[in-house]
């Protein structure tokens, strides 16, 4: 049933009243999720994907999509997020859907179907443009924007840095791979935990990043890979001084002040396009007593073999887990913390500076390309 | 732990703990397969045990590394929140598993333990670190104790890279004499600082939310005193009986297994005064002034404030249960209680006059642990047709159903101005989904970093015996032969209901 949008609150308050006659449900809502899928063909999955994020965190969520046509109209679609195994419901699910040029006037009507008083959480769906004046009003009702540089371009981490340069505060910025990339930071750090080995990572000399590459792929490094080596770079203070490169076909080498790091593509199909499979930092080899540090990934893609060779810290080598994180997974612990994060914000900007020579942002310097 | 590693900063986990060999003594008991296992499995899924950490179970009965990997393998299936076992890291983890079988009184097995620990350190890089858990009766703590002393198994360090500490589960003594008798024969080998007493329900996530909710939020604290408090309740129910505990219950009862810790903790919890910062010392020195607070129940006074009762024979889901006397290893003329009522008062600046009544029990209606605030009438009845306001009540639920509610009164729809209670409810559950880690996860990990916030201190146990002592003296000087009783099933005696409605109150309907 398509609805005028000035009908959506109404049938939204019929739908809970209904419900509580039914099953007594208590109403609890913990923001508003807007997803705005930048390509229809992601309708559906974006739909999927906000219906199993309500069922963990209560809430009413818009997913908006646009689509050509010549009478601009925009219509709409009211449910309640309702739980697999029933029980009471988990939320308002709106969806909403623009026809040729009412794309412009989304931003307002989203606004207008906003809950009072609670977070708003800004999902944008697809590949960002380089200029959309839709993502640009948008944010600026939102608390958090969640995009996803797994689906983007190397070149992109440059626009996102700069997304989060010009939020000055007023919202957040989160994004889906870098949240993927957290159980392999904590990995990365864990080397360095122990007492005997914080000192190697004082003299890191080279890190080799290995990653499955998307089909076609022309740049050296995944936007994972770069984000992570991006997080490196931050935490040892590289990338401030001259940046050299070296590339093939299927590899790059960037040369920070002492440090090499190395980017390869290993193809393999049962990860997503971008996930790293191996990574590998080697230290002090200048000294007497070399440390080798590497998390590889195993035939299970979810299992990992971490290993640490350190002269006088003898560890036996762990097989761990890393969860399977799909996109609502990932968008849930998102919405967990929406607040800034300030290291994400430091990462891509290391990896701008590192990446700029060979993936230059398209709309800030095209002569260069 | 803290350290200088540049790639801690920012993330999420920016302590970690130092690897350390966990040692379990009574590694093949109850609480080690149903609790301790589970939790240190689920720990290394969460990859939070930290690499070349290995557990060491010691117990009495042979057998060798593998029959205890296997025999823990069956527990973690069983117990562990997460099913079924991950392979790769029940492999990974059965491989820092191992086992020594030996009598704790033996002061050889501490020579021997002392050789495998030492290898495992040469093995695994855990530098001597060490946490021992005792899982053991409290009548081999002593021995298990100095045995570790003489062994030179109990170094003097306690920071974040080099430690021995030690985990001790409750009961923490039977009275204020063996308590602190207890707290004697620990420190003379550890530092108070190494010494983790746990009580699991401060582990609870619930329990850490009445802090979140008192003081995280600005809205609650104004009115958290005397001038809008009536009373408070605490309940602690279980519906089952001692299933099988017999033996053990017969030397606790409902006083010593749960008033004197998880219930004094939730008073402590719920009546504490705002922290200065959320640290250990800070945290732990506003809870034992609860106790030092409470008016001290003496004499005759304990037969009016205080309700023990026995639960008859009842039903329980529809079928016949036994009643305390006929269980199994339970003495057919025992006086033990399972059934505590309490009405407490706190002599403070903000409770003073404010009772709380307190009620805890084996074979209740059903299994329930909840603290509730009732607040004061309004003062002017100006809304009052058709009989008084009811007043609003917070309740917040440790479990089951986890949350929080609250009552306050709405107009129902109509013509006329009649007030109706309603309650606003927030579950933890279907606010935020799926289930946070076990209690004793987040206290082994707390443990392994040192930091003892959410274990008992010292002093706090001692304040606990002390109130509690003079009671437990006066009962077993009552030469009471028969206690009241109760159905099982039902809400404890009638004197638990009089306890109450002597003071024109009633126990909040659950």
């Amino acid at each position: 049933m398509r609805l005028s949008l000035d009908a959506v609150e109404r049938e939204i308050g019929r739908l809970w009243e209904e419900e509580a006659r039914r099953s007594k449900a208590a109403r609890v809502e913990l923001l508003t999720l807007v997803a705005l899928v930048n390509e229809p063909g992601l309708f559906d999955r974006a739909v999927n994907v906000v219906a199993q994020v309500a069922r963990v965190q209560p809430s009413r969520t818009m997913v908006v999509v646009w689509k050509d046509g010549a009478a601009p109209t925009i219509t709409a679609d009211a449910a309640l997020h309702q739980p697999p195994a029933g029980g009471a419901p988990c939320g308002d699910a709106i969806t909403i859907e623009a026809i040729g040029a009412a794309r412009e006037w989304l931003p307002q009507n989203i606004d207008r179907l906003i809950l009072s008083d609670l977070p708003v959480c800004l999902w944008w769906v697809g590949d960002l443009p380089d200029f959309d004046d839709l993502f640009d009003r948008a944010v600026l009702s939102a608390d958090l924007v969640v995009v996803n540089s797994g689906e983007m371009d190397l070149r992109d981490i440059e626009k996102l840095s700069s997304i989060a340069g010009h939020s000055r505060g007023r919202y957040a910025l989160a994004d889906l791979t870098w949240i993927r990339l957290r159980p392999l930071q904590e990995l990365v750090a864990r080397f360095f935990d122990d007492p005997g080995c914080t000192r190697c990572a004082r003299s890191v000399d080279r890190v080799t990043i290995e990653f499955s590459p998307r089909e076609g792929e022309l740049d050296v490094a995944s936007t994972q890979a770069g984000l992570l080596f991006g997080w490196m770079a931050h935490a040892l203070s590289l990338g401030a001084g001259s940046v050299e490169w070296r590339r093939g076909p299927t590899w790059g080498e960037v040369t920070l002040g002492k440090v090499v790091a190395r980017f390869e593509h290993r193809p393999r199909r049962d990860v997503l396009p971008g996930a790293i499979l191996r990574v590998a930092i080697e230290c002090g080899g200048a000294t007497a007593s070399p440390s080798r540090f590497e998390i590889e990934r195993q035939d299970d893609p979810q299992v990992f073999k971490w290993s640490r060779e350190v002269a006088g810290a003898p560890t036996p080598p762990q097989t761990l887990r890393v969860g399977e994180h799909d996109e609502a997974a990932l968008l849930i612990r998102c919405l967990g913390r929406p607040k800034a994060d300030p290291l994400l914000e430091a990462s891509l900007a290391a990896a701008t500076r590192i990446i700029r020579p060979i993936a230059p942002r398209l709309s800030v310097s095209p002569a260069s390309r | 732990m803290t350290t200088d590693n540049p790639f801690r900063a920012g993330l999420e986990t920016e302590r970690t703990p130092a690897s350390c060999v966990f040692v379990i003594f009574g590694a093949s008991g109850d609480l080690a397969k149903r609790k301790l296992f589970p939790a240190l499995y689920n720990l290394a899924v969460s990859r939070l045990l930290p690499p070349g950490t290995s557990i060491l179970g010691f117990a009495t009965s042979e057998r060798s590394d593998e029959q205890f990997r296997a025999m823990m393998r069956e527990a973690v299936a069983q117990f562990s929140r997460r099913k079924p076992i991950d392979d790769a890291v029940w492999d990974d983890f059965a491989s820092r598993l191992h086992y020594m079988a030996g009598k704790f009184e033996d002061p050889a097995n501490f020579g021997r333990l002392r050789e495998k620990l030492e290898e495992l350190d040469r093995r695994n890089g855990t530098r001597g670190n060490r946490l021992y858990y005792l899982a053991i009766p409290p009548s081999s703590f002593r021995v298990v104790n100095d045995n570790l002393a003489a062994a030179g198994l109990v170094a003097a360090g306690n920071d974040a890279t080099k430690y021995t500490r030690i985990i001790v589960e409750k009961p923490f003594g039977r009275d204020l004499a063996s308590g602190d008798a207890l707290n004697h024969d620990l420190h003379r080998v550890f530092d108070e600082r190494q010494i983790f007493r746990i009580d699991h329900y401060l582990g609870k996530e619930t329990v850490q939310n009445i802090v979140a909710l008192r003081f995280g939020n600005a809205i609650f604290e104004p009115l958290w005193n005397r001038n809008h408090v009536d009373h408070i309740q605490i309940t602690v129910a279980e519906d089952i009986g001692v299933e099988g505990r017999g033996k053990f219950y017969e030397e606790a009862g409902a006083m010593r297994d749960i008033v004197q810790n998880h219930l004094l903790q939730l008073l402590m919890v719920i009546a504490m005064e705002p922290p200065v910062a959320f640290t250990a010392d800070e945290v732990r020195d506003e809870k034992v002034k609860v106790l030092r607070a409470l008016k001290p129940i003496r004499g005759e006074a304990i037969d009016r404030a205080v309700v023990r009762a026995q639960y008859a024979a009842g039903s329980f889901a529809g079928k016949p249960v036994p009643g305390y006397r006929q269980e199994p290893n339970v003495n057919p003329a025992s006086t033990v209680e399972t059934f505590v009522g309490m009405r407490m008062e706190i002599d403070n600046w903000r409770f003073a006059g404010v009772p709380i009544y307190a009620r805890a029990g084996k074979r209740l209606t059903k299994r329930i642990t909840e603290i509730s605030v009732h607040f004061k009438h309004v003062p002017h009845a100006l809304l009052a047709q058709g009989g008084p306001v009811e007043p609003d009540v917070l309740a917040i639920r440790i479990q089951p159903d986890e949350g929080i509610g609250l009552r306050f009164v709405a107009k129902v729809p109509g013509p006329s101005m009649t007030l109706r209670p309603v309650t606003m409810d927030f579950r933890y559950g279907s606010t935020f989904g799926g289930s946070g880690p076990e209690a004793y996860e987040r206290l082994i990990l707390d443990a392994m970093l040192g930091d003892p916030t959410l274990f008992a201190r010292a002093d706090e146990v001692s304040a606990a015996w002390q109130f509690i002592t003079p009671v437990l003296e006066r009962w077993a000087n009552s030469g009471v032969h028969d206690l009241p009783t109760y159905p099982a099933g039902t809400w404890g005696p009638r004197e638990a209901t009089d306890l109450v409605e002597r003071d024109g109150r009633a126990w909040r309907r659950l």
